[in-house]
């Protein structure tokens, strides 16, 4: 599903984010992206929707070399890729199901495909009843449920995280890792960077390391260290 | 494609709320420099209508030296006829010491003195010649001095410093509002190239959610460039009003004019006005248009 082959990114001359790193991540497999602050998570995650592209390597998803994408093409890949951040990135004059909504509304997606999706996959995140709050009326933890929705609603193959649950207390963060777990189970593949020990410890899921670009560690239901 | 539809239609009327003041001043702005625009055609047009008339109706008059022999007038007029052959001249006419006596009677009618200083023996005689139409003032000129050169000629006149006025007033005014209407219209594309990227600042945020989840450049470049274009076809739609007004206005007072003044040929009510306010719709806009796209185009990446 998603393949790195010798990816090196960097900012500037000084500044190398990635150096030389390689993965394979296959169809519904849920990863851990773990390592110290700076070390190169985020920009590991933006190149897989080609927010940024490296100088050297190839960066695979869904059997296209995304590297050399025309950018009109780009849209298209988005679309088979949610994504979920630690600030929600929620519209905040608009309701959660006017959220979610848009993320279909803006691909073109008809009404009545609209009226019928949100609905559910509000249900699916446990916002049934709450679809005409504002995020500002919602919890922490609730705003991340309804930005979960929104990655999630238009099916995604891959579903990309970075430190979703970075501004939750421990509970409310263990909430949303069931619910990721839940899509992951769907058949989506799941790729999240995170700093939480605990939630890696507990899920016991593939671990890739990385320290100042550079991937250490790529073990299989592994633990945080 | 329906929702995609409502979808441009709300954006774009919802950042007309957003922006109330700078879109305000971008269609007024856009408006005064479509006027200018509008108008300056209309006074080329009207000019050119006063022109041709002049140069369609003009008559020169040769007048003949005093005491001149027939066979200087068979000359002259032997002359006039091979202009007329060619084409040059519509047609002459002579005006022999009776015909000429009476145009004195006539013209100076309230200036009796010098009228009495004339008679049959010292009046001189003239021919009355009227150039083929739509020539050329430069060529009236030509034709003048070319009679000046022929025996018997006292003098020439010809309506050509009226001419010159009219040629002077007409370039003098197009100079001028040209330079204006270009200069308001490039402050009116910046005018609204600066809505469309206060708007794409203020909604940053959803440009970001949109670019994430997989919009295409396009369709969130549209609502903006539609705003733009909205803009400038407003402009073009109030300008259009002025500028029919104000001609109708004009086209009313000059009607009080004498007819002989010749301001009775500088209005425009041929239905050059319409391809005028098609042209100004137009213009409208593309201007906004080009604004507003090079903001959506730049601004894209917020
Ligand atoms: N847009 C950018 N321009 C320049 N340098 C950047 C940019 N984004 C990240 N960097 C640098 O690249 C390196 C990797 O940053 P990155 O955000 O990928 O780290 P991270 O592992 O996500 O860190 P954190 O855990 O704090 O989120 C850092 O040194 C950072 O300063
Ligand atoms: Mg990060």
């Amino acid at each position: 599903m998603i393949r790195l082959e010798n990816v090196t990114k960097s900012y500037s001359t000084e500044v190398v984010a990635l150096r030389d790193a390689s993965f394979d991540i296959a169809k519904g497999e849920f990863v851990f992206l773990v390592g110290p602050s700076g070390s190169g998570k985020s920009t590991m995650l933006r190149l897989l929707n080609r927010e940024e592209r490296p100088e050297r390597g190839a960066v695979w998803v869904a059997g296209r070399n995304i590297i050399d994408m025309p950018p009109s093409r780009v849209p298209h890949l988005r679309r088979n890729i949610g994504n979920i951040f630690q600030d929600y990135k929620l519209l905040s004059n608009k309701t959660v199901f006017e959220n979610v909504a848009f993320a279909q509304e803006v691909i073109g997606k008809p009404k009545h495909v609209i009226r019928q999706q949100v609905p559910a996959v509000l249900d699916l995140v446990g916002l049934a009843g709450k679809e005409d709050r504002f995020p500002h009326q919602l919890s922490g933890g609730e705003q991340q449920r309804v930005s979960v929705a929104r990655a999630f609603v238009n099916r995604p193959l891959i579903l990309i995280a970075d430190e979703p649950t970075g501004n939750l207390d421990p509970t409310t963060g263990e909430g949303i890792m069931r619910l990721l777990d839940r899509i992951n189970k769907t058949g989506t593949t799941v790729v999240m960077a995170t700093h939480d020990q605990r939630i890696v410890n507990t899920m016991r899921k593939r671990v890739i390391q990385l320290d100042r670009g550079v991937i250490v560690r790529d073990q299989a239901r592994g633990v945080y260290e | 494609m329906f929702s995609r539809l409502t979808y441009t239609l709300r954006e774009t009327f919802a950042g007309f709320k957003r922006n109330v003041t700078l879109t305000a001043a971008a269609i007024i702005t856009s408006a005064v420099s479509l006027l200018i625009f509008g108008l300056t055609l209309l006074i080329q047009h009207g000019f050119d209508n006063l022109l041709q008339r002049w140069e369609g109706g003009v008559e020169m008059i040769v007048f003949v030296s005093a005491g001149t022999q027939q066979d200087g007038l068979d000359f002259i007029a032997s002359t006039l006829q091979d202009q007329v052959n060619t084409g040059t001249v519509a047609s002459f006419e002579y005006c022999d010491v009776a015909c000429s006596l009476a145009d004195a009677d006539r013209v100076l009618a309230g200036d009796p003195t010098t009228r009495q200083l004339l008679d049959e023996t010292n009046i001189p005689t003239l021919f009355k010649i009227v150039p083929a139409e739509s020539t050329e003032v430069e060529f009236l000129r030509g034709l003048k001095e070319s009679y000046q050169q022929l025996p018997s000629v006292n003098s020439v006149t010809l309506a050509e410093e009226q001419l010159d006025l009219i040629g002077k007033l007409q370039g003098f005014v197009s100079t001028y509002t040209t330079g204006l209407w270009i200069a308001l219209m490039f402050a009116s594309g910046l005018l609204i190239w600066n809505t469309i990227r206060t708007a794409m600042f203020a909604r940053r945020r959803e440009i970001e959610v949109m670019k994430l989840v997989g919009a295409t450049d396009w369709f969130i470049r549209v609502p903006f460039m539609l705003e733009g274009l909205i803009q400038g076809l407003l402009g073009g739609v109030a300008a259009v009003g002025s500028m029919l007004f104000i001609n109708w206005r004009w086209t009313q007072g000059v009607q009080d004019f004498p007819d002989s003044s010749g301001m009775t040929a500088l209005v425009v009510i041929d239905g050059y006005q319409w391809t005028v306010a098609i042209i100004i719709l137009a213009f409208g806009a593309l201007v906004g248009m080009i604004g507003s796209g090079i903001a959506a185009s730049r601004f894209l990446d917020v």
